[in-house]
């Protein structure tokens, strides 16, 4: 790795640590808050373009498509989660979620920084992975989990601007049982099972706790217009994500037919992107026919971002297995 | 006269059931996201329980050992995808997706080519968005500012329909054809549906470890229960297989020269597969999916002798038992075509293996009198073969999926408008500035008309809806409306307040 990119890499991880603190800070300052967002967002840009930088220059030192292991991908989805920020601020002209999506991309880049060094070089690729067929198949699936993740994270704030704090407590400390059992896995060895049992049964608890907690409402902190605006933009994430996630599956079986003769074998992998491809299904036509209110549509977006996570992270770290172990380094 | 505008926006967040009174449960939203749901859970369990079709059986003891395997294994859950409950339940799906398409989601194409109604003031007032602009006395007539919105409308890239009927209405589309995604994805859903079914009744699939020089045939392929396909009666010879490293020794590529041989031993034709690169005859294809050191050819005093060789490690070895107590290991690797083969001793009571020597290929060595020859290493390659006579109308179902879910991400906005003379002064707009409007005299209320009348008063109705994006679609509006109308008003408001 070039010093170039890794000075490059690192402005990214430090603009988006920085930004997560003005961020937060501005939440401090009422008057000056607007201009503290601004700073924040422009930070947040810069990080944004010095990443995009870097992992072109890593394209070009590693003469392929730089997205083949565990440690490149992080940096597309922290890429690609501080671009899906910007583009929403720049339409819906929201700060807050800028504070959560920085957030995201500060633990991206730690997570990545924290991998053994072998994931940092430009290591030559295993057969299977020797195919203009990466290029189609991973990028739009990456994209999707960032753009995915956000619309869960925005769930999350409306959620609270409904004056759901407790659900959100409850939602906010499920995900982060859930990125533990991931950290985990990572780096220590735990038996498996006490793993999987982590993240799934801590998932399923927390998500029944809130939507149990919904029940409690406190109407001093309702700003309607604000639940509003981030139901909206939670659901224009998935729209966004959903066809991504369609594409990279599909694209994902024309490889593997081309590969192994057959589009779709049940590896665990597939079967799990399948089953958020499913849930999300189900969250557009619930959404399409108005069949829950927008808190508890908050929650399965929520559900979603979990779901994305096991997909993302949770399959190989967590010990399931199965073909797509690439993003393996035990 | 001060321009006011009123923001009416009915909360749709309690949730509004749509009309169901028609459709059967069969049909049903409800038994969608239950059937989905149930899908989910189900594959979500099967992802984590290793699959007996995919890594065999004795993974699953593996992964769950003596006592939940069996159990497991009992239960369907070690092969979940071929249980009933599943296969029910993609039934059920079907089923549902079916009687839903036709009945809901394609009859919803009619609604494309039908227009919209141009609506009257008071109806746009129930739209989802809407406002009410009250423009100051103007020189332009209702024609002239609806022709305005129109042209601004179009710059945001709205699809304008005027009203015919002499009145100033408009009605406005953006996004129109992504009203078309439910109806391209669901067809998508159908074609896959079935492709895979004729895929499943007709195809077959399998996998075959083939030596060097060996043939190939289909008899083992599997195929599903309920089938009326065929099997090839030609077959497949392995001419030549290698393998590509990088130069630290991991494997870059695998290659196989095959054969297609007739029944009357002709060769048909003649190709180099490598990893992801198949060779496809008679609609076949045959895939390069794994490679490995099969056997060991020695020449005992020049006699051929094949040895199994077994993966130990990087390496790998044969063994040739001399008596009941010792045994000789020869150690190969395929790291490079001239690597030379190791050959050790081992007798029961000694710990370890003693190496004797080394011999290079095609070199020999004299062993009590016998000739060894190391003629050569035969590998094996892993072919992967399938039949798959679904698969075109299986990607043609994938674009449609593909296509519909892109289209579902069009924002789609409908906008009605209405200029019409300054009627609304009696109505919501001015009511809140004017609450005491309700006790005015028929003749103070008539003065007021037309006053307004002579001083030309227009007042603009513009509203509309945008399902996907209700939030962005109303600050679109809410700074069109501003820029374009509001302003104005205000400025030619405030040179009426300069003029008397
Ligand atoms: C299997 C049972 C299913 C039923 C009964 C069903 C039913 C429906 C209905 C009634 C609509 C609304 C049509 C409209 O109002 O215009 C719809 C829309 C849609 N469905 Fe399905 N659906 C099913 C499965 C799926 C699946 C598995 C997918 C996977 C992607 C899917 C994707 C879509 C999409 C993308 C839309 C368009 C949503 C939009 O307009 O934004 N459907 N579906």
């Amino acid at each position: 790795m070039s010093d170039f990119q890794i000075a490059l890499t690192n402005t990214a991880g430090i603009s988006s640590v920085m930004s997560f603190w003005v961020f937060v800070a501005s939440n401090g300052f009422r008057k000056r808050r607007d201009i503290m967002v601004k700073i924040a967002s422009f930070v947040l840009i810069v990080g944004f373009l010095a990443l995009t930088i870097a992992i072109v220059a890593r394209g070009v030192e590693a003469q392929r498509f730089p997205l083949s292991n565990l440690y490149e991908s992080l940096l597309w989805f922290a890429w690609a989660t501080m671009g899906g920020y910007i583009w929403l601020r720049r339409t819906y002209g929201i700060g807050q979620l800028g504070w959560l999506a920085s957030l995201t991309a500060a633990v991206m880049f730690l997570y990545g920084s924290w991998l053994p060094q072998s994931q940092h070089e430009i290591a030559p690729l295993v057969p299977a992975l020797v195919s203009y067929w990466r290029q189609i198949h991973v990028p739009p699936l990456i994209v999707s989990y960032a753009m995915l993740f956000l619309s869960g994270l925005c769930g999350l704030i409306q959620l609270w601007c409904s004056g759901r704090s407790r659900a959100v407590i409850v939602a906010s400390a499920t995900i982060l049982t859930a990125f533990g059992a991931i950290i985990l896995g990572t780096f220590y060895k735990v038996e498996v099972l006490y793993l999987q049992l982590l993240f799934v049964g801590g998932s399923i608890v927390g998500v029944l706790l809130s939507w149990w907690s919904l029940k409690f409402v406190s109407e001093a902190h309702i700003n309607e217009k604000n639940a509003n605006v981030y139901d909206d933009i939670s659901y224009r994430c998935i729209v966004v994500g959903f066809p991504l996630l369609t594409i990279g599956i599909i694209t994902g079986g024309l490889w593997a037919n081309h590969a192994w003769g057959s589009y779709w074998s049940w590896d665990p992998k597939e079967s799990m992107a399948l089953v958020t491809w499913l849930s999300y299904a189900a969250y557009i036509h619930l959404k399409v026919h108005r069949e829950l209110s927008a808190e508890k549509l908050s929650l399965v977006a929520v559900i979603g971002l979990l779901l994305t996570l096991l997909t993302y992270l949770g399959f190989n770290t967590l010990g399931f297995g199965g073909l797509h172990s690439y993003g393996q380094f035990k | 006269m001060s321009a006011e505008t009123t923001k009416e926006r009915t909360m749709p967040e309690t949730p509004v059931k749509s009309k169901k009174s028609n459709v059967s449960f069969v049909a049903s939203v409800k038994l969608t996201i239950i059937s989905l749901s149930l899908i989910a859970a189900t594959v979500l369990v099967g992802a984590w329980c290793p699959q007996e079709g995919q890594v065999g059986r004795e993974k699953v003891f593996e992964a769950f050992g003596e006592k939940a395997a069996p159990v497991l294994i009992q239960l369907g859950i070690s092969d979940i995808f071929h249980t009933p409950w599943f296969l029910f339940l993609i039934a059920l799906l079907t089923l549902n997706m079916v009687a839903c398409s036709f009945q809901r989601v394609f009859p919803k194409i009619r609604l494309l080519r039908q227009p919209l109604p141009a609506l009257a003031g008071d109806a746009i007032l129930r739209l989802p968005y809407n406002r009410v602009v009250t423009l100051g006395p103007t020189r332009e007539n209702e024609e002239e500012i609806a022709v305005r919105l129109a042209s601004v409308l179009k710059k945001k890239g709205f699809k304008v329909t005027r009203s015919t009927k002499g009145d100033a209405r408009l009605t406005a589309e953006y996004g129109k054809i992504g009203r078309l995604a439910a109806t391209v994805t669901h067809i998508g859903l159908l074609t896959l549906v079935g492709g895979v079914t004729i895929t499943s009744w007709t195809g077959f699939n399998g996998f075959q470890p083939v030596k060097l020089g060996d043939s190939m045939s289909f008899a083992d392929s599997q195929h599903s229960k309920l089938w009326v396909g065929s099997l090839p009666d030609w077959t497949v010879r392995v001419n030549r297989t290698w393998k590509e490293s990088y130069p630290g020794g991991e494997p870059k590529q695998w290659y196989s020269d095959l054969s297609v041989i007739g029944k009357d031993g002709e060769e048909k034709k003649r190709g180099v597969i490598s990893v992801n690169n198949p060779l496809t005859y008679d609609s076949v294809d045959i895939y390069q999916a794994s490679w490995g050191l099969d056997s060991l050819e020695l020449k005992f005093n020049g006699q051929a002798r094949e040895l199994p060789l077994q993966t130990m490690g990087g390496r790998h070895a044969a063994f040739l038992p001399l008596d009941s107590d010792s045994v000789l290991i020869f150690s190969a690797t395929d790291q490079t075509p001239d690597s030379p083969l190791r050959l050790f001793a081992k007798r029961t009571e000694w710990e370890a293996p003693k190496k004797i020597t080394e011999i290079k290929p095609g070199q020999s060595i004299d062993m009590g009198g016998v000739q060894v020859q190391f003629s050569r290493l035969l590998p094996r390659t892993g072919l992967q073969y399938k039949r798959d006579p679904g698969l075109g109308i299986i990607y043609v179902a994938f674009a449609f999926i593909m296509a519909g879910v892109m289209l579902a991400a069009i924002p789609f906005r409908q906008v009605w408008a209405s200029v019409e003379f300054g009627k609304d002064t009696d109505k919501d707009t001015d009511m809140e500035a004017d609450t005491g409007s309700a006790e005015l005299s028929y003749e103070e209320k008539a003065d007021k008309e037309t006053d307004l009348k002579t001083q030309s008063t227009k007042v603009l109705y513009i509203g509309g809806r945008s399902v996907k994006a209700r939030v962005g679609f109303e600050r679109l509006m809410d700074s069109l409306v501003e820029e374009h109308f509001v302003a104005e008003s205000e400025a030619s408001s405030s040179l009426e307040e300069i003029k008397p």
